[in-house]
């Protein structure tokens, strides 16, 4: 009887610590306290008079009382139950009972950075942010780009998600209303890249028909045929980011470009940011017929990854039978197990 | 397309690419250091303390080595190349053609000697075995660990990257062997160290010498990076044939004596990757699913071999009569 493989047996019960994470969208973080949870740590995010995001552990250095329910005073953050206000190094800086403050009261600062219409913080040992930078995302910010997209906890590891993102090749079966055509066949080669750390992979498709809401956006007959290309990449464990190019007329290819942001809210439950950037017919009435079509797609995803989850919680780990179509979840899966373990061992 | 046997070709290979060399700087005898760019200014992909990549000179002529720049420094990559009298000149090779503006395709990076969080660590360097250390202290001392490192040389002007190690005062003891001697090992590693990870990489000799003082050292402490494959004690047993089981697709082939793994699973029909041929670079990792490995790579350390999660199929084989590989 074979054991079940080591990456197999972490996937569902951890992460990795040591790397950026989306923690708001840009339009979320404002001059009133957010609280958010990620890695198992209450965050409370805000932004300073100038404009800089802020996060600190949402957690009063005084009493057990988040930070959150309090108010944002000039650069600082002020207690709702003690008084204590908090410095954007997360240093107290005035309490109102005595003159003096506390020597040492503080509470975590995590190092955030702000790019590309995201907020991300680093949440493990915070002097080690310095060496890497979060990856960019142009497109959220770009002009010839227009974004929708939502954002939801589902609950379930981050592995599982990332897995999923991986192979596009279930979305017939999940949803046959979304799925391209190409991929109702034996799909044709795919190609994979690795590198120490990421993953990205993509798949060229001979001339074929698009699905019926995809012409529609683009505007083309339903029954003309075009060269398409898909491309994925593990960019991070914090991001997946993957591409749709329908090559038109010899011209520079129409994309759709979709943005995977997932933050461990703890081992079991993972927050998803979801983003659809396309460079072709901007118009708010096209966003208006495709977030409803994206929205089902992906709510459908969470099902299944929560039912999974699930199975995984109730039945333990198991071996599972891979295909061809699985190479580039596989090599995400070693990264991902490698992190962790690098992270844990000691 | 697909083939007429209805299977999906998929093909998994490693990032490559070519890369500008913005700057070959001599920083000691014999030891030249290169920047290397995207010739269009791209990012880089990413990487940790430890990592290499290869350098492909020619066709059957590929060499690997440490990044030694920052992992934050996503646009440019430094490696550092010591002249050695390899019978096939890479090295040579690289001093004399990797002058500013040539160009070189590169593999990677990818990492086996990864460095593992703990609160204190013995960073042990021989000579041009400095350019893992490099990203590695970094690494250490933006953590708050509590490191040291000994770094042993022929002598000083021998001795790469003296200056910039200059910012961390007496953490760091440099041994020129003609003024001092051979460093202190027994000093050093003598009394074994709960919770500290020792890291060494340079010349086989000092290499050998660390792993003797480290044998008494709890598992897992000592990690090692070779330039060459290590000496194999010569076994009087003939290689044996075993059977090979490709979980994911069910196949089940025998390996003869005189065949790789490797080459077993390639022939089956199985997404392999592989580079060095010799156990050192890691490329070809495999996670085991059943199977007693008989590990003979110069990658993994002890713990990692008794834990018999992966093993280095260019190499290694399997004492039982099946092995299980999750490919």
């Amino acid at each position: 009887m074979s054991r079940t493989s080591a990456s197999i047996r972490r996937r569902g019960t951890t992460y990795p610590v040591n790397t950026w994470y989306v923690i708001a969208t840009k339009d979320e973080v404002s001059r009133q306290p957010l609280a958010r949870r990620a890695l198992e740590t209450p965050v409370v995010i805000y932004r300073t008079q100038d404009g800089q995001a802020v996060a600190l552990e949402d957690r009063d250095a005084h009493r057990p009382y988040p930070l959150s329910l309090g108010r944002v005073d000039g650069d600082t953050i002020v207690s709702g139950y003690s008084g204590f206000a908090y410095a954007p190094d997360g240093a107290c800086v005035h309490v109102p009972t005595q003159p003096h403050v506390p020597i040492g009261a503080r509470v975590r600062a995590f190092p955030v950075v702000e790019q590309d219409g995201l907020v991300w913080a680093w949440l493990g040992v915070a002097p080690l942010a310095s060496r890497r930078n979060p990856p960019r995302t142009p497109w959220l910010a770009e002009d010839g780009w227009t974004t929708l997209g939502d954002e939801w906890d589902t609950q379930a590891n981050l592995l599982l998600l990332h897995e999923n993102f991986a192979d596009i090749t279930h979305v017939p079966v999940v949803d046959p209303f979304i799925a391209p055509p190409v991929l109702a066949g034996e799909p044709p080669a795919l190609e994979v890249e690795v590198s120490e750390t990421a993953v990205s992979f993509s798949r060229d498709y001979p001339p074929a028909r698009l699905t019926g809401w995809h012409a529609d956006a683009l505007g083309l007959p339903s029954d003309t045929e075009h060269a398409q290309r898909e491309e994925g990449a593990f960019v991070t464990p914090g991001l997946w980011a993957d591409a749709w190019h329908v090559y038109v007329d010899g011209g520079s290819p129409h994309t759709f470009r979709f943005t995977h942001a997932v933050t461990p809210v703890s081992a079991r439950q993972t927050r998803h940011v979801w983003r659809v950037s396309r460079n072709f017919a901007p118009g708010p009435e096209v966003s208006e017929r495709l977030l409803p079509i994206f929205t089902a797609y992906y709510r459908r995803v969470q099902q299944i990854l929560e039912t999974m989850q699930q199975v995984i919680d109730s039945d333990g780990p198991r071996d599972e039978v891979s295909v061809n179509s699985d190479a580039a979840a596989q090599q995400v899966r070693r990264i991902v197990n490698r992190l962790i373990t690098e992270e844990r061992m000691a | 397309m697909s083939g007429a046997t209805g299977t999906t070709r998929t093909i998994v290979r490693e990032h490559e690419a070519e890369l500008l060399v913005q700057k070959a700087e001599v920083v000691a005898e014999d030891v030249v250091a290169l920047t290397l760019v995207s010739p269009a200014g791209e990012t880089l992909p990413s990487w940790s303390p430890g990592a290499h990549i290869d350098l492909v000179l020619a066709d059957d002529l590929v060499r690997q080595y440490s990044l030694c720049s920052s992992p934050g420094e996503d646009g440019a990559w430094r490696i550092g190349v010591l002249r050695t009298p390899d019978s096939r000149g890479g090295s040579q090779r690289v001093h004399d053609t990797l002058t500013e503006g040539a160009t070189v395709t590169i593999r990677g990076p990818r990492n086996h000697f990864p460095l593992v969080a703990t609160s204190t660590y013995l960073f042990i360097a021989g000579g041009i075995g400095i350019t893992p250390m490099l990203p590695m202290i970094a690494q250490a001392e933006a953590a708050g660990a509590n490191w040291r490192l000994l770094y042993g040389g022929r002598h000083r002007a021998s001795m790469a990257f003296l200056p910039e190690l200059a910012q961390y005062g007496d953490r760091v003891t440099v041994v020129p062997q003609d003024e001092a001697g051979f460093p202190d090992l027994d000093g050093l590693l003598g009394t074994p160290q709960e919770g500290t990870l020792v890291y060494c990489c340079g010349p086989e000799g000092l290499l050998s010498a660390v792993e003797a003082k480290c044998a008494r050292w709890p598992s897992g402490s000592l990690h090692l990076e070779r330039f060459s494959a290590k000496p194999q004690e010569i076994s009087d047993v003939l290689d044996e044939s075993f059977e090979l089981v490709l979980q994911q697709t069910g196949v089940s082939v025998t390996v003869p004596p005189d065949v790789s793994v490797f080459q077993a699973a390639l022939d089956a029909g199985a997404n392999v990757l592989g580079s060095c041929m010799e156990g050192i670079c890691g490329t070809c990792e495999t996670e085991v699913v059943e199977g007693d490995v008989d590990h003979r790579d110069s990658v993994l350390n002890e713990e990692e071999r008794a834990a018999n999660e992966f093993m280095m199929i260019c190499v290694s084989r399997c004492k039982s009569k099946r092995l299980v590989l999750d490919i």
